[in-house]
């Protein structure tokens, strides 16, 4: 990524640790106004320690962040004027209604009166809000909760946007509508960091991915130079018998290649082929004349999720944090 | 510097001077104070107990205590008690404000404002004058209760004084009710660390009986301690026999919970838990 001084957002090198737990380690990156960068990573990979550094919420170990220059750990009074957070866990006051507590965040950031009703307004309107706007939030379901929680960190028009798993919990009409807002900030010139376990959303997104796994960036790119970067077809196979599995694996990855499983669901297996299709085809016959029974099976090109799992799902997370 | 300002609505404050910080920080509490306002209405609970428990103790020591005690002294019973249950709603009201600032700082909403461009003390100084106000409903309501019971304030001047010192009261002891929630933050040990207090000064004070009741080794403690101090002061305005030394007494404990426990519940709300 290029280093530009006009960088909304720079993060160098940032740690973390709990004890034993490497949270973060060595992640740098940059936003620039109107980019959207994702970081994207299974549970435990760091994001949410990643954006509570720099929100300011929890102390760096190691590293250092900026946003607009104002270095975040020597400056937080001047950083917490530039950013707008929506945390994982939904950080509204559930005893006041949207209505209030919309209107709370925007006398704490000090907006002027005749401003703060029409900011308002115009947030519920955003998210659609009208039908529960003057009810308590612990009535809300979830995704009620989570639109709240989003409009609640753009009260202030703020040039950086941290969204930590913004979409998790929604419906996907609001997710869609989200993800316009979301793209619909980005175009108005907000630098904005994403987190999210849902490759879609930040191949959808995000003009630049991180992921993460272990704390640690194990890949990062824009998503089509992510795709690249593992341009190879990929044969996927569903398998009649899930009892078959384990022998399809090792038939599968006699050759050498990497033989990936949805952790979700014990009937599907992938193998990254290359552009070999004739090893595809060996690979078949070779299933076949084990008696190993397919529904269904097709070569196909790498989505984001093929980079993911590869990257991230054969790995041994437990030893890991150890 | 380059700050990209998308549409931004708000001036940059980069360098507050000590003038500015504190306006920012007086304007900041009056929007904490507006949330807990509001709060404090939709809670009415936390009131009704406040006043049912003075009213409690106005029942049980009149009744079950008041003619022991009263002959004993020498004292027209209910006139000396209603000043003292006042004092103790006022500091039920501080062990309050700890309990429920221990439970709002399990809220999530508590992270947001860590993350917004706030003066954190002001998190509490909005709670504790909100939790003034409402001490100072439940007040006026266990005085209007004792009134019905027979008692009788000397003036109206000295009622709304008696009541006014109080709140004062009360109020320096919702921060030291705040610095332990802020230090402690698990509601339940809150709960408990409360009685630790509120308890050996209410019944070690002049709020029930006359400190010459007492053990000969308790009745230092229990004369110039600050909820007796309050006592005799509050007695005094609401009775109409002031005693200056009690007022000012009462007034220096209150002052010094101030300097010590306003900085300190700052510090400690400020920590990350
Ligand atoms: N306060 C803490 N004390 C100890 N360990 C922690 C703490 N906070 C996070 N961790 C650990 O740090 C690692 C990263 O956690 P983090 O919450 O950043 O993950 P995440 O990527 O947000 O995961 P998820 O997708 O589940 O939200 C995890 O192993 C977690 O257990
Ligand atoms: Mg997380």
């Amino acid at each position: 990524m290029q280093r530009t001084e006009s960088a909304a957002l720079r993060v160098q090198a940032l740690g973390k640790s709990f004890g034993d737990v490497q949270a973060v380690a060595d992640v740098s990156f940059e936003v620039r106004a109107g980019q959207v960068v994702g970081l994207l990573g299974p549970n435990g990979a760091g994001k949410t320690t990643t954006v509570k550094m720099l929100t300011t919420l929890i102390p760096i170990d190691s590293g250092s962040a900026s946003v607009a220059g104002f270095d975040v750990a020597g400056q937080p009074a001047v950083v917490r004027q530039l950013i707008g957070v929506a945390g994982q866990g939904a950080a509204v006051d559930e005893k006041l209604t949207a209505r209030e507590n919309l209107s709370l965040f925007a006398r704490l950031y000090k907006l002027p009166g005749s401003l703060r009703r029409q900011r308002v307004a115009d947030l519920i309107d955003r998210f659609d809000m009208e039908s529960f706007a003057d009810r308590p939030a612990h009535t809300y379901s979830g995704g009620q909760r989570r639109r709240l929680d989003v409009a609640a960190a753009l009260v202030a028009e703020p040039p950086v946007l941290l969204l930590d798993e913004p979409t998790t919990g929604l419906d996907p009409r609001s997710r869609a509508d989200l993800w316009a807002a979301i793209r619909e900030l980005a175009e108005q010139g907000t630098a904005i960091v994403l987190t999210t376990q849902y490759l879609e959303e930040a191949d959808q997104l995000a003009d630049y991915i991180l992921i993460l796994d272990g704390g640690r960036v194990v890949a990062e790119g824009t998503p089509s130079a992510l795709k690249r970067d593992l341009d190879r077809d990929v044969l996927q196979v569903q398998l009649t018998e899930p009892g078959a599995i384990l022998r399809a694996t090792s038939i599968l990855g006699q050759h050498g290649q990497q033989v990936i499983s949805d952790p979700t669901d014990s009937q599907t297996l992938q193998v990254a082929v290359g552009d070999d299709a004739t090893l595809a085809l060996k690979m078949l016959r070779e299933l076949q004349d084990n008696s190993i029974a397919l529904s269904d099976f097709q070569l196909r090109r790498p989505t984001l999720d093929d980079v993911f799992l590869a990257l991230t799902a054969s790995k041994d997370r437990v030893s890991k944090e150890a | 510097m380059s700050v990209q300002t998308t549409g931004r609505t708000t001036e940059l404050v980069v360098d507050p001077g000590p003038v500015l910080r504190l306006r920012r920080a007086a304007m900041d509490t009056e929007s904490v104070l507006w949330r807990d306002l509001l709060r404090t209405a939709r809670q009415p609970d936390v009131l009704v107990f406040a006043v049912v428990m003075g009213v409690f103790f106005l029942v049980l020591f009149n009744y079950v205590f008041g003619g022991s005690i009263g002959a004993g002294a020498g004292i027209d019973y209910l006139q000396f008690l209603v000043p003292g249950v006042l004092v103790i709603t006022a500091l039920q009201g501080a062990q309050q404000t700890s309990m429920s600032l221990a439970a709002d700082l399990t809220e999530g909403v508590v992270e947001r404002f860590r993350s917004l461009p706030i003066s954190q003390a002001a998190v509490i100084a909005g709670k504790t004058l909100a939790d003034g106000l409402r001490n100072i409903i439940g007040l006026v309501l266990v005085a209007l209760v004792a009134l019905l019971m027979g008692y009788r304030f000397a003036s109206f001047g000295g009622a709304v004084a008696a009541l006014a010192l109080a709140t004062v009261v009360g109020y320096g002891f919702s921060w030291m009710g705040a610095a332990i929630a802020a230090k402690v933050r698990k509601p339940d040990a809150v709960g408990m660390l409360s009685m630790f207090w509120l308890f050996p000064l209410m019944l070690a004070s002049t709020a029930f009986t006359p400190a010459d009741t007492m053990p000969g080794w308790l009745q230092p403690f229990a004369t110039y301690q600050p909820m007796s101090a309050a006592a005799d002061a509050v007695r005094g305005l609401a009775n109409g026999d002031v005693d200056v030394a009690s007022i000012w007494l009462a007034l220096g404990w209150t002052l010094l919970l101030l300097v010590i426990f306003v900085p300190l519940s700052a510090r400690y709300y400020r920590k990350a838990p």
